[in-house]
Protein backbone atom coordinates (compact mmCIF):
# COMPACT_ATOMS: atom_id res chain seq x y z
CA UNK A 1 0.00 0.00 0.00
CA UNK A 2 1.21 3.46 -0.85
CA UNK A 3 -0.64 5.26 1.66
CA UNK A 4 -3.54 4.26 3.96
CA UNK A 5 -5.90 7.21 3.60
CA UNK A 6 -7.22 9.10 1.27
CA UNK A 7 -9.25 12.62 1.71
CA UNK A 8 -10.66 14.85 -0.86
CA UNK A 9 -11.24 18.51 1.08
CA UNK A 10 -14.43 20.50 -0.05
CA UNK A 11 -13.05 23.59 1.15
CA UNK A 12 -9.40 25.40 2.01
CA UNK A 13 -11.24 25.34 6.07
CA UNK A 14 -10.71 21.42 6.23
CA UNK A 15 -7.18 21.29 5.24
CA UNK A 16 -5.30 22.93 8.03
CA UNK A 17 -7.22 20.69 10.98
CA UNK A 18 -6.06 17.37 8.59
CA UNK A 19 -2.70 18.49 7.71
CA UNK A 20 -1.85 19.39 11.34
CA UNK A 21 -3.92 15.81 12.95
CA UNK A 22 -1.53 13.77 10.15
CA UNK A 23 1.47 15.95 10.20
CA UNK A 24 4.46 14.86 8.80
CA UNK A 25 2.77 11.96 7.88
CA UNK A 26 0.48 14.20 5.11
CA UNK A 27 1.07 14.57 1.88
CA UNK A 28 -1.17 17.19 -0.01
CA UNK A 29 -1.59 15.79 -3.73
CA UNK A 30 -1.99 18.61 -6.53
CA UNK A 31 -1.37 17.30 -9.60
CA UNK A 32 0.70 14.35 -8.74
CA UNK A 33 3.52 14.30 -11.13
CA UNK A 34 6.45 14.44 -8.57
CA UNK A 35 4.76 12.83 -5.51
CA UNK A 36 3.37 9.37 -7.67
CA UNK A 37 6.83 8.23 -8.94
CA UNK A 38 7.86 8.87 -5.39
CA UNK A 39 4.93 6.95 -3.69
CA UNK A 40 5.06 4.18 -6.14
CA UNK A 41 9.19 4.04 -5.67
CA UNK A 42 9.17 4.03 -1.44
CA UNK A 43 10.99 7.37 -1.62
CA UNK A 44 7.49 8.44 0.43
CA UNK A 45 5.45 6.45 2.55
CA UNK A 46 2.88 9.13 3.89
CA UNK A 47 0.08 7.81 5.64
CA UNK A 48 -2.57 10.16 4.42
CA UNK A 49 -2.71 11.80 1.11
CA UNK A 50 -5.26 14.83 0.46
CA UNK A 51 -6.13 15.61 -2.95
CA UNK A 52 -7.11 19.55 -3.53
CA UNK A 53 -9.15 18.77 -6.76
CA UNK A 54 -12.67 20.02 -5.37
CA UNK A 55 -11.72 22.93 -3.93
CA UNK A 56 -13.83 25.61 -5.53
CA UNK A 57 -11.50 27.98 -7.81
CA UNK A 58 -8.16 26.41 -6.50
CA UNK A 59 -6.98 26.02 -10.11
CA UNK A 60 -7.88 29.71 -11.02
CA UNK A 61 -5.66 31.93 -13.49
CA UNK A 62 -7.25 35.58 -12.94
CA UNK A 63 -6.31 38.31 -14.68
CA UNK A 64 -7.08 41.90 -13.64
CA UNK A 65 -5.54 45.40 -13.57
CA UNK A 66 -4.03 44.82 -10.50
CA UNK A 67 -1.94 41.78 -11.35
CA UNK A 68 -2.33 38.00 -12.02
CA UNK A 69 -3.83 35.17 -9.79
CA UNK A 70 -2.94 31.99 -10.12
CA UNK A 71 -4.11 29.18 -7.48
CA UNK A 72 -2.22 26.49 -6.21
CA UNK A 73 -3.59 23.80 -8.79
CA UNK A 74 -3.56 26.29 -11.86
CA UNK A 75 -2.44 23.77 -14.38
CA UNK A 76 1.30 24.55 -16.48
CA UNK A 77 -0.16 24.08 -19.45
CA UNK A 78 -3.25 25.90 -19.83
CA UNK A 79 -0.94 28.89 -17.77
CA UNK A 80 1.80 28.56 -20.81
CA UNK A 81 -1.59 28.82 -23.46
CA UNK A 82 -3.56 31.44 -21.95
CA UNK A 83 -4.07 33.82 -24.48
CA UNK A 84 -4.42 36.73 -21.69
CA UNK A 85 -1.24 36.26 -20.13
CA UNK A 86 0.66 36.90 -23.64
CA UNK A 87 0.90 40.66 -23.22
CA UNK A 88 2.46 41.45 -19.50
CA UNK A 89 3.32 38.12 -18.34
CA UNK A 90 4.86 36.09 -21.40
CA UNK A 91 8.27 34.43 -19.17
CA UNK A 92 5.48 33.32 -16.99
CA UNK A 93 3.66 31.27 -20.19
CA UNK A 94 7.10 30.30 -21.37
CA UNK A 95 8.56 29.23 -17.93
CA UNK A 96 5.81 27.03 -17.09
CA UNK A 97 5.61 26.19 -21.14
CA UNK A 98 9.59 24.43 -20.38
CA UNK A 99 8.44 22.01 -17.90
CA UNK A 100 8.70 18.42 -19.45
CA UNK A 101 5.85 16.92 -21.73
CA UNK A 102 2.69 17.69 -23.06
CA UNK A 103 1.62 15.01 -21.14
CA UNK A 104 2.95 16.09 -17.57
CA UNK A 105 2.29 19.60 -18.33
CA UNK A 106 -1.45 18.88 -18.61
CA UNK A 107 -1.93 17.83 -15.01
CA UNK A 108 1.51 19.71 -12.97
CA UNK A 109 0.83 22.37 -11.53
CA UNK A 110 2.09 25.69 -10.36
CA UNK A 111 1.64 24.92 -6.83
CA UNK A 112 3.11 21.96 -6.93
CA UNK A 113 6.06 22.88 -8.41
CA UNK A 114 7.00 25.39 -5.35
CA UNK A 115 5.70 23.02 -2.99
CA UNK A 116 7.71 20.29 -4.38
CA UNK A 117 10.87 23.10 -3.73
CA UNK A 118 13.66 21.36 -6.32
CA UNK A 119 16.34 23.39 -7.00
CA UNK A 120 16.20 22.51 -10.74
CA UNK A 121 11.88 23.89 -10.82
CA UNK A 122 11.40 25.84 -14.21
CA UNK A 123 7.77 26.34 -13.80
CA UNK A 124 8.31 28.97 -11.20
CA UNK A 125 11.03 31.27 -12.14
CA UNK A 126 8.90 33.66 -14.09
CA UNK A 127 6.83 34.40 -10.68
CA UNK A 128 9.75 34.80 -8.99
CA UNK A 129 10.81 37.57 -11.59
CA UNK A 130 7.97 39.24 -11.38
CA UNK A 131 7.90 39.64 -7.18
CA UNK A 132 4.90 36.77 -6.92
CA UNK A 133 3.56 37.06 -3.17
CA UNK A 134 2.67 33.51 -1.83
CA UNK A 135 -0.68 32.83 0.15
CA UNK A 136 -0.69 30.28 2.79
CA UNK A 137 -3.34 29.08 4.54
CA UNK A 138 -3.28 28.00 8.15
CA UNK A 139 -5.48 26.92 10.84
CA UNK A 140 -6.62 30.16 12.37
CA UNK A 141 -4.85 32.76 9.58
CA UNK A 142 -3.70 33.45 6.38
CA UNK A 143 -0.03 34.87 5.86
CA UNK A 144 1.72 36.13 2.89
CA UNK A 145 5.34 35.20 1.92
CA UNK A 146 7.29 36.72 -1.22
CA UNK A 147 8.18 33.90 -3.43
CA UNK A 148 12.13 34.38 -2.89
CA UNK A 149 11.55 33.82 0.75
CA UNK A 150 9.27 30.34 0.17
CA UNK A 151 12.35 27.87 -0.58
CA UNK A 152 14.77 26.69 2.18
CA UNK A 153 16.34 23.65 0.77
CA UNK A 154 16.03 21.17 -1.46
CA UNK A 155 12.08 19.50 -1.13
CA UNK A 156 11.71 22.12 1.66
CA UNK A 157 10.08 25.52 1.99
CA UNK A 158 8.63 27.71 4.41
CA UNK A 159 5.20 25.79 4.76
CA UNK A 160 5.36 23.91 8.76
CA UNK A 161 2.84 21.83 10.02
CA UNK A 162 -0.68 22.61 8.84
CA UNK A 163 -0.04 25.15 6.32
CA UNK A 164 -1.49 25.21 3.02
CA UNK A 165 -0.23 27.18 -0.41
CA UNK A 166 -3.44 28.72 -1.57
CA UNK A 167 -2.27 30.42 -4.60
CA UNK A 168 -0.13 33.45 -5.57
CA UNK A 169 -0.57 36.61 -6.83
CA UNK A 170 1.94 38.55 -9.48
CA UNK A 171 1.56 42.30 -9.31
CA UNK A 172 0.95 44.06 -12.87
CA UNK A 173 4.00 44.99 -14.36
CA UNK A 174 4.97 48.62 -15.13
CA UNK A 175 5.45 49.35 -18.90
CA UNK A 176 9.05 48.85 -20.55
CA UNK A 177 9.40 45.91 -18.81
CA UNK A 178 10.80 42.69 -20.40
CA UNK A 179 11.71 39.22 -18.95
CA UNK A 180 13.32 36.11 -20.13
CA UNK A 181 14.05 32.50 -18.69
CA UNK A 182 16.11 30.63 -20.80
CA UNK A 183 16.17 26.39 -19.86
CA UNK A 184 19.78 25.05 -20.47
CA UNK A 185 19.36 21.20 -20.65
CA UNK A 186 20.70 18.47 -23.22
CA UNK A 187 17.26 16.40 -24.21
CA UNK A 188 15.18 19.81 -24.42
CA UNK A 189 12.10 20.31 -21.76
CA UNK A 190 11.81 16.50 -20.88
CA UNK A 191 15.07 17.02 -19.64
CA UNK A 192 16.22 18.24 -16.01
CA UNK A 193 17.83 21.53 -16.83
CA UNK A 194 22.17 21.94 -16.30
CA UNK A 195 21.19 25.55 -15.79
CA UNK A 196 18.21 27.97 -15.88
CA UNK A 197 18.44 31.32 -15.70
CA UNK A 198 15.37 34.32 -15.97
CA UNK A 199 16.05 38.42 -15.93
CA UNK A 200 13.78 41.05 -15.68
CA UNK A 201 14.25 44.68 -16.46
CA UNK A 202 12.04 47.53 -15.96
CA UNK A 203 13.39 50.59 -17.46
CA UNK A 204 12.53 54.12 -16.95
CA UNK A 205 11.76 56.37 -20.05
CA UNK A 206 14.94 57.60 -20.50
CA UNK A 207 16.38 53.93 -20.90
CA UNK A 208 18.01 53.36 -18.06
CA UNK A 209 17.34 50.57 -15.67
CA UNK A 210 14.80 51.47 -13.27
CA UNK A 211 14.30 47.60 -11.67
CA UNK A 212 16.21 44.10 -12.41
CA UNK A 213 15.62 40.62 -11.27
CA UNK A 214 17.99 37.82 -11.76
CA UNK A 215 16.85 34.23 -10.91
CA UNK A 216 18.51 31.24 -11.72
CA UNK A 217 18.09 27.31 -11.36
CA UNK A 218 19.97 24.22 -10.55
CA UNK A 219 22.76 25.82 -9.32
CA UNK A 220 21.98 26.11 -5.55
CA UNK A 221 20.19 24.02 -3.04
CA UNK A 222 17.16 26.26 -3.82
CA UNK A 223 16.08 28.52 -6.60
CA UNK A 224 17.68 32.02 -6.44
CA UNK A 225 17.64 35.64 -6.91
CA UNK A 226 21.13 37.01 -7.71
CA UNK A 227 20.47 40.01 -5.53
CA UNK A 228 23.96 41.82 -5.71
CA UNK A 229 23.90 41.21 -9.33
CA UNK A 230 20.26 43.15 -9.60
CA UNK A 231 21.60 45.88 -7.98
CA UNK A 232 24.62 46.69 -9.91
CA UNK A 233 22.20 46.68 -12.63
CA UNK A 234 19.95 49.52 -11.59
CA UNK A 235 20.10 53.14 -12.81
CA UNK A 236 22.69 52.24 -15.77
CA UNK A 237 21.86 52.20 -19.29
CA UNK A 238 22.05 48.61 -20.37
CA UNK A 239 24.94 47.43 -22.74
CA UNK A 240 27.01 44.70 -23.52
CA UNK A 241 29.70 44.87 -20.63
CA UNK A 242 27.03 45.94 -17.92
CA UNK A 243 25.42 42.49 -19.33
CA UNK A 244 28.92 40.81 -18.94
CA UNK A 245 29.54 42.37 -15.78
CA UNK A 246 25.91 41.53 -14.54
CA UNK A 247 27.13 37.60 -15.46
CA UNK A 248 30.14 37.57 -14.02
CA UNK A 249 29.03 38.24 -11.12
CA UNK A 250 26.24 35.81 -10.92
CA UNK A 251 28.42 33.12 -12.28
CA UNK A 252 30.37 34.28 -8.74
CA UNK A 253 27.66 33.04 -6.50
CA UNK A 254 26.43 30.30 -7.30
CA UNK A 255 27.00 26.83 -5.36
CA UNK A 256 26.10 24.05 -8.11
CA UNK A 257 26.99 20.40 -7.38
CA UNK A 258 28.18 17.80 -9.88
CA UNK A 259 26.00 15.05 -11.25
CA UNK A 260 24.96 12.90 -14.08
CA UNK A 261 23.92 16.17 -16.12
CA UNK A 262 27.07 17.95 -15.97
CA UNK A 263 29.90 19.04 -13.44
CA UNK A 264 30.13 21.89 -11.06
CA UNK A 265 32.59 23.77 -13.13
CA UNK A 266 30.54 23.46 -15.82
CA UNK A 267 27.81 24.47 -14.35
CA UNK A 268 29.51 27.77 -13.10
CA UNK A 269 30.52 28.55 -16.87
CA UNK A 270 26.95 28.28 -17.99
CA UNK A 271 25.63 30.58 -15.41
CA UNK A 272 27.43 33.22 -17.63
CA UNK A 273 26.38 31.97 -20.74
CA UNK A 274 22.50 31.96 -19.74
CA UNK A 275 22.74 34.78 -17.58
CA UNK A 276 23.30 37.13 -20.59
CA UNK A 277 21.43 35.25 -22.87
CA UNK A 278 18.60 35.90 -20.08
CA UNK A 279 19.20 40.16 -19.89
CA UNK A 280 19.62 40.44 -24.01
CA UNK A 281 16.39 38.55 -24.48
CA UNK A 282 14.84 40.75 -21.41
CA UNK A 283 16.06 44.14 -22.65
CA UNK A 284 15.50 43.24 -26.05
CA UNK A 285 11.70 42.90 -24.40
CA UNK A 286 11.73 45.97 -22.34
CA UNK A 287 12.60 47.97 -25.48
CA UNK A 288 9.32 47.14 -27.25
CA UNK B 1 -8.85 -5.81 2.58
CA UNK B 2 -12.35 -4.56 0.89
CA UNK B 3 -12.83 -1.83 3.47
CA UNK B 4 -9.81 0.48 2.31
CA UNK B 5 -11.48 0.41 -1.08
CA UNK B 6 -13.11 3.23 -2.23
CA UNK B 7 -15.82 3.70 -5.24
CA UNK B 8 -14.68 5.91 -8.48
CA UNK B 9 -16.65 6.42 -11.37
CA UNK B 10 -15.23 7.79 -14.16
CA UNK B 11 -15.95 7.67 -18.40
CA UNK B 12 -13.97 5.13 -20.39
CA UNK B 13 -14.10 5.24 -24.07
CA UNK B 14 -17.80 6.55 -24.05
CA UNK B 15 -18.92 4.28 -21.07
CA UNK B 16 -19.25 4.60 -17.69
CA UNK B 17 -17.22 2.50 -15.44
CA UNK B 18 -17.25 2.18 -11.92
CA UNK B 19 -14.58 0.94 -9.81
CA UNK B 20 -13.96 -0.39 -6.23
CA UNK B 21 -9.99 -0.22 -5.53
CA UNK B 22 -7.71 1.71 -3.31
CA UNK B 23 -7.20 5.35 -3.82
CA UNK B 24 -3.17 4.51 -4.32
CA UNK B 25 -4.05 3.15 -7.75
CA UNK B 26 -3.06 4.42 -10.80
CA UNK B 27 -5.13 5.25 -13.52
CA UNK B 28 -2.68 2.85 -15.58
CA UNK B 29 -3.41 0.08 -12.87
CA UNK B 30 -6.91 0.49 -13.14
CA UNK B 31 -7.21 0.53 -16.99
CA UNK B 32 -5.14 -2.76 -17.32
CA UNK B 33 -6.14 -5.05 -14.20
CA UNK B 34 -9.55 -3.83 -13.35
CA UNK B 35 -10.65 -2.99 -16.38
CA UNK B 36 -9.18 -5.85 -19.04
CA UNK B 37 -8.17 -2.49 -21.35
CA UNK B 38 -4.56 -3.89 -21.72
CA UNK B 39 -4.18 -1.71 -24.63
CA UNK B 40 -2.69 1.11 -22.13
CA UNK B 41 0.84 -0.09 -22.04
CA UNK B 42 2.85 -0.10 -19.02
CA UNK B 43 6.98 0.97 -19.65
CA UNK B 44 9.12 3.25 -17.85
CA UNK B 45 6.03 3.45 -14.81
CA UNK B 46 8.08 6.37 -14.27
CA UNK B 47 6.62 9.56 -16.25
CA UNK B 48 9.55 9.31 -19.11
CA UNK B 49 8.65 6.97 -21.97
CA UNK B 50 4.70 7.94 -22.79
CA UNK B 51 3.72 4.35 -23.41
CA UNK B 52 0.91 4.68 -20.63
CA UNK B 53 -0.54 8.17 -22.32
CA UNK B 54 -4.29 8.19 -22.56
CA UNK B 55 -6.73 10.72 -23.02
CA UNK B 56 -8.33 12.67 -20.64
CA UNK B 57 -10.91 15.42 -21.35
CA UNK B 58 -9.00 14.85 -24.44
CA UNK B 59 -5.95 15.91 -23.40
CA UNK B 60 -2.56 14.05 -23.62
CA UNK B 61 -1.59 12.28 -20.02
CA UNK B 62 0.71 9.72 -18.58
CA UNK B 63 -1.59 7.48 -16.89
CA UNK B 64 1.07 5.76 -14.77
CA UNK B 65 1.25 9.06 -12.91
CA UNK B 66 -2.32 9.91 -12.23
CA UNK B 67 -3.69 8.50 -9.14
CA UNK B 68 -7.68 7.51 -9.33
CA UNK B 69 -9.21 10.04 -7.77
CA UNK B 70 -7.64 12.12 -10.08
CA UNK B 71 -9.06 10.38 -12.70
CA UNK B 72 -12.55 10.07 -11.37
CA UNK B 73 -15.53 12.20 -13.43
CA UNK B 74 -13.06 12.17 -16.14
CA UNK B 75 -13.65 11.48 -19.72
CA UNK B 76 -10.60 8.53 -20.67
CA UNK B 77 -9.88 7.70 -24.22
CA UNK B 78 -7.69 4.98 -24.76
CA UNK B 79 -6.72 3.40 -27.93
CA UNK B 80 -9.29 0.63 -27.50
CA UNK B 81 -11.79 3.49 -27.84
CA UNK B 82 -11.02 4.76 -31.22
CA UNK B 83 -12.17 1.89 -32.96
CA UNK B 84 -15.38 3.17 -34.40
CA UNK B 85 -17.82 1.26 -36.02
CA UNK B 86 -16.95 1.76 -39.72
CA UNK B 87 -12.93 0.56 -38.77
CA UNK B 88 -9.89 1.76 -37.73
CA UNK B 89 -9.66 5.64 -36.60
CA UNK B 90 -7.26 7.19 -39.64
CA UNK B 91 -4.36 8.16 -37.34
CA UNK B 92 -4.75 3.82 -36.66
CA UNK B 93 -4.98 3.44 -40.39
CA UNK B 94 -2.14 5.80 -40.99
CA UNK B 95 0.34 4.53 -38.56
CA UNK B 96 0.03 0.84 -40.57
CA UNK B 97 -0.07 2.37 -43.89
CA UNK B 98 3.03 4.10 -43.26
CA UNK B 99 4.70 1.40 -41.42
CA UNK B 100 5.15 4.05 -38.12
CA UNK B 101 5.25 0.54 -36.34
CA UNK B 102 7.74 -1.75 -35.38
CA UNK B 103 7.85 -3.47 -32.43
CA UNK B 104 4.51 -1.59 -31.49
CA UNK B 105 4.87 -0.99 -27.80
CA UNK B 106 4.98 2.88 -28.50
CA UNK B 107 2.17 2.58 -30.44
CA UNK B 108 -1.14 2.93 -28.73
CA UNK B 109 0.68 5.91 -26.56
CA UNK B 110 1.83 7.74 -29.98
CA UNK B 111 -1.15 7.37 -31.63
CA UNK B 112 -3.25 9.26 -28.72
CA UNK B 113 -0.65 11.64 -28.29
CA UNK B 114 -1.26 12.35 -32.13
CA UNK B 115 -4.52 12.25 -32.12
CA UNK B 116 -4.47 14.91 -28.74
CA UNK B 117 -1.78 17.38 -31.24
CA UNK B 118 -4.12 17.44 -34.19
CA UNK B 119 -7.41 17.84 -31.80
CA UNK B 120 -5.73 20.57 -30.63
CA UNK B 121 -4.71 21.78 -33.78
CA UNK B 122 -5.58 20.09 -36.90
CA UNK B 123 -3.26 22.50 -39.12
CA UNK B 124 0.14 21.43 -36.60
CA UNK B 125 3.45 21.59 -38.47
CA UNK B 126 6.08 19.22 -38.54
CA UNK B 127 7.84 21.05 -35.42
CA UNK B 128 4.46 21.37 -33.85
CA UNK B 129 4.12 17.33 -34.05
CA UNK B 130 7.89 16.59 -33.37
CA UNK B 131 7.11 18.90 -29.89
CA UNK B 132 3.94 17.27 -29.11
CA UNK B 133 5.81 13.52 -29.33
CA UNK B 134 8.56 14.81 -26.74
CA UNK B 135 7.22 12.67 -24.04
CA UNK B 136 7.08 9.73 -26.05
CA UNK B 137 9.96 7.38 -26.78
CA UNK B 138 9.78 4.93 -29.61
CA UNK B 139 13.19 2.56 -29.49
CA UNK B 140 12.67 0.85 -32.54
CA UNK B 141 11.86 2.73 -35.96
CA UNK B 142 12.96 5.92 -34.94
CA UNK B 143 10.29 9.08 -35.51
CA UNK B 144 10.17 9.77 -39.05
CA UNK B 145 7.25 7.05 -40.14
CA UNK B 146 5.65 8.20 -36.82
CA UNK B 147 5.52 11.90 -38.03
CA UNK B 148 4.59 10.82 -41.69
CA UNK B 149 2.00 8.94 -40.52
CA UNK B 150 0.18 11.82 -38.83
CA UNK B 151 1.28 14.80 -41.20
CA UNK B 152 -0.71 12.05 -43.75
CA UNK B 153 -3.91 12.39 -41.58
CA UNK B 154 -3.50 15.88 -41.29
CA UNK B 155 -3.42 16.41 -44.92
CA UNK B 156 -6.40 14.79 -45.86
CA UNK B 157 -5.40 11.13 -46.99
CA UNK B 158 -8.16 9.84 -44.85
CA UNK B 159 -10.73 12.77 -44.25
CA UNK B 160 -10.73 16.44 -43.52
CA UNK B 161 -9.87 16.05 -39.86
CA UNK B 162 -10.69 18.89 -38.60
CA UNK B 163 -14.46 17.95 -40.02
CA UNK B 164 -14.70 13.98 -39.34
CA UNK B 165 -12.32 13.24 -36.84
CA UNK B 166 -11.34 16.15 -34.66
CA UNK B 167 -12.51 14.77 -31.12
CA UNK B 168 -14.34 11.74 -32.20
Amino acid sequence: MRFEKYFQPKSVKECPALLKEYGADAKVLAGGTDLVPRLKNGQLHPVAVIGLMDIPGIDAIDVTDEGLTLGTLANLRKISLDQRLEKDYKVIMEACGHVSSMQVRNIATIGGNACNASPSADAIHGLLLYDAVATIASEDSMREVPLHEFFKGPGKTVLGTGDLLLRFFVPAPKAHTGASYQKYAIRGDSDISIVGAGARLTLDSDGAVAEARISLASVAPTPLRMFEAENMLVGSKLDAEGIEKAAEICSNQVSPITDQRATQEYRIEMVRVWVRHALEQALERAKI
Amino acid sequence: MYEDKMRFELTVNRRKRVVYVHPSMTLLEVLRDELNLTGTKRGCDDTNCGVCTVLMDGKAVKSCTILIPQAAGHRITTIEGLEGEDGLHPLQQAFIDHFAVQCGYCTPGMILTAKAILDENPNATEDDIREGLHGNLCRCTGYKKIVEAIEAVRDGDYGDYAVDWREV
